[in-house]
């Protein structure tokens, strides 16, 4: 990859890498502090970077490990999603049953950080199992159960009943997804 | 892939992303809004700034070797 292009690749990534920095973070200034960290190493290992792989999964990757290098360097324990307490707090959906976005960041606050980190890269940034197994550094079942964990979580905190994934509109939404994404 | 059926169609989705967190998802919905919003966001000047210092000292690197020094 000559170096013009790997910046230009690198720039376009910028927002969704900060993105799920803040994500992580959840600390704006944090975040950017990370995605300056990232560029910094990134541009560092420029030539170690293989051509032709994912230079997104890539930044993320070492983003992801900033992260956690920074937390353990704060003396902060990494949260364990299994001893975690189920929190209980009074977040309602509104009348019309739709979450607002507001309560829905706290919820996602409210997630251990595995499960939060893996949510977010299969639900939003769209990675597949198997890259976010790779950014995360372990197994595609592991991602798999700890965004199905996160997923009711969610549900659980916002009080939203399961998702009507086997309701009658179920067919087309995905038709209609499919062709979207 | 032509005349696949909805109960095929059901069996494929699972191990895709869009099984748990698709479009019918309330989660899988407000997830992409809380992120679409962080992503449309202006990326702060002292991200590009840092940018733009990371290739001016390589240009410098260059020319150094460049020159022999």
């Amino acid at each position: 990859m000559s170096s013009s292009s790997f910046r230009e690749e690198l720039v376009a990534t910028i927002p969704s890498l900060r993105a799920f920095a803040i994500s992580l973070a959840q600390n704006n200034d944090r975040a950017d502090d990370l995605v300056q960290e990232t560029l910094v190493k990134a541009w560092d290992k420029q030539s170690s970077f293989q051509m032709g792989t994912n230079l997104k999964a890539w930044l993320f990757t070492i983003l992801r490990n900033e992260f956690y290098s920074q937390m353990r360097k704060r003396g902060r324990e990494v949260q364990d999603s299994d001893g975690l307490l189920t929190a209980s707090v009074a977040i309602h959906p509104d009348q019309q049953g739709s979450v607002d976005l507001k309560d829905f960041r706290k919820a996602l606050e409210l997630l251990p950080e595995d499960q939060r980190e893996a949510i977010v890269l299969i639900g939003a940034s769209g990675f597949s199992y198997e890259e976010a197994a790779e950014i995360c550094g372990c197994a595609i079942g592991t991602i798999k159960s700890r965004v199905s964990r996160a997923r009711t979580r969610l549900q659980e905190i916002l009080g939203i009943e399961g998702d009507g994934d086997y309701g009658p509109d179920a067919i087309s939404a995905q038709v209609l997804g499919s062709t979207a994404a | 892939m032509t005349g696949m059926r909805p109960a095929e169609r059901r069996s494929t989705k699972k191990g895709g992303a869009a099984d748990e967190l698709g479009p019918n998802s309330e989660i899988g919905r407000k997830l992409k809004q809380y992120y679409d919003e962080l992503v449309s966001d202006e990326v702060p000047d002292r991200i590009m700034d840092l940018l733009k210092q990371l290739e001016a000292s390589e240009a410098l690197k260059t020319d150094r070797t460049r020159d022999g020094k």
